[in-house]
């Protein structure tokens, strides 16, 4: 049965996925488009930095519920033998690295060094490789490749979305689609990648097809299903909502908005899907 | 980009190797749904992988959970767990366990302690050696 720790354990999860790849994504993404940005830099930026801050506090927390996952009640976040234990778990060497690489990313992005904080968005991405499923895998070492790949795409894809409605909020019309071009361009490249990166990784975690039938692999076609769908809406944006913003049609940035904040939807509840797959679920 | 989101599918099909990344129990003793003549002594648990015990519970019938300590201090395969002087009736002993992925499993074994009159009426369940989830009786 699900216990109280469990299940705010998944929560915060899901929470720090939200925030950790908004981070971790905005430096990104500020890294390869900032220069395009004018009025909607600094609010960016600001974006960024608190989503990498407040992540940072949620990583700390789930580690702290941890420990009372392992009492199987919240007391046992008091007991310092179980918190000594979570620190010295793979989930305390990952959240620690998780937590330098968001505050590298919160100061930098505030100092606005863009290129410090690509640093602290690779430092992120390769946490999620010390604990977890892929950390104790035979392939563990084309699981450390996989596995950031897929989260580096899946955080330029998420944390570039926040930048693309702020763009289409407060920049010209002009410059707004200019934006939203590049962007394609690249996502067009990346984003295929999430797909074949997550194959790959199924492909070497799951034991037997028979996992399909079990809630990992359940979860795991909601997370295909998805994609899909964020797929149809990414296709939409490119191929008709972004050319009618470059042709400044009216009612164009409203449906562009809309369209974003759809995507964006969709990837939180991906991201909920994957916290509870990982968390509570084992693919063997 | 199409074809090429071939290739992993091709690879999840051909390419599937077991990975152990849970430390699932394998077997117990007393066994899961088994019932024993002689009230044991402690619950020895074998797990795929090394585990550690962060927390364990005995339950007996529908009363509510007793923790059970000391815990082995470190994580082994096979971990033991004295047991208290144990009445006849129905038992659950649940645990938590550490695995080496950083994962935080929950875990149970029932199995029932026989009162003296019902011994002649379960010879077969009462070894409480058998790995795996053993068929139990419905009720003691
Ligand atoms: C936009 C879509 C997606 C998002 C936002 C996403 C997000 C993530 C995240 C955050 C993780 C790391 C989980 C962790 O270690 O805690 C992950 C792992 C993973 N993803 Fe995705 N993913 C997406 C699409 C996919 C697709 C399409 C597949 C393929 C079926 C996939 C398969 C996997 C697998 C197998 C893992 C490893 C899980 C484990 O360690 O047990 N993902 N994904």
């Amino acid at each position: 049965m699900l216990s109280v720790p469990d299940a705010l354990s998944v929560l915060l999860r899901a929470l720090s996925l939200v925030l950790v790849l908004q981070a971790a994504g905005a430096a990104l993404c500020l890294a390869l488009f900032g220069r395009e940005l004018a009025d909607s830099l600094a609010t960016a930026r600001r974006l960024g930095s608190i989503a990498a801050a407040s992540g940072a506090v949620c990583v700390v927390a789930h580690l702290a519920l941890q420990a009372g996952r392992m009492a199987g009640d919240l007391s046992g976040m008091l007991d310092g033998s179980l918190l000594r234990l979570a620190l010295t778990s793979t989930a305390g060497s990952a959240s620690a690295l998780s937590v330098l690489g968001l505050a590298l990313i919160a100061c930098a992005l505030t100092a606005r060094r863009t290129g410090v904080a690509v640093i602290g968005t690779a430092l992120v991405t390769a946490s999620f490789t010390l604990t977890g499923h892929t950390s104790v895998s035979p392939h563990r070492w084309i699981l450390c490749l996989l596995l950031p790949a897929h989260l580096l795409i899946v955080a330029f894809w998420f944390g570039a979305l926040p930048v693309l409605y702020l763009a289409s909020l407060k920049e010209s019309p002009a410059r707004a689609a200019r934006i939203v071009d590049r962007f394609s361009s690249v996502a067009t490249w990346l984003v295929p990648g999430i797909l074949l990166a997550g194959l790959a990784l199924a492909a070497l975690l799951v034991a037997n097809l028979g996992v399909l039938r079990q809630p990992y692999g359940e979860l795991l076609l909601a997370k295909l299903g998805g994609f899909a769908l964020l797929m149809g809406l990414a296709s939409l944006n490119k191929w008709r909502l972004a050319p009618a913003m470059a042709r400044a049609d009216p009612g164009a940035l409203i449906a562009f908005r809309r369209s974003v904040a759809a995507e964006l939807a969709l990837i939180v509840a991906v991201l909920a899907v994957t916290a509870v797959m990982t968390t509570l679920f084992s693919p063997d | 980009m199409r074809p090429l989101a071939i290739l992993p599918a091709l690879a999840l099909l051909v390419a599937m190797t077991v990975a152990e990344a849970h430390a699932h129990l394998r077997s117990a003793v007393p066994a899961d749904g088994s019932s024993v003549a002689t009230p044991p002594s402690r619950v020895v648990l074998r797990f795929s992988e090394a585990a550690r015990l962060t927390a364990a519970w005995i339950a007996r019938n529908a009363a509510p959970r007793e923790p059970l300590r000391p815990l082995p201090d470190r994580a082994a395969r096979e971990l033991a767990l004295s047991l208290p002087t144990l009445a006849p009736g129905r038992y659950v002993v649940s645990w938590r366990a550490l695995s080496a992925d950083g994962h935080i499993m929950p875990g149970e074994v029932r199995f029932t302690v026989l009162a003296r009159g019902m011994i002649g009426h379960a010879p077969e369940h009462a070894t409480g050696d058998a790995t795996g989830h053993a068929p139990g009786p419905s009720s003691p």
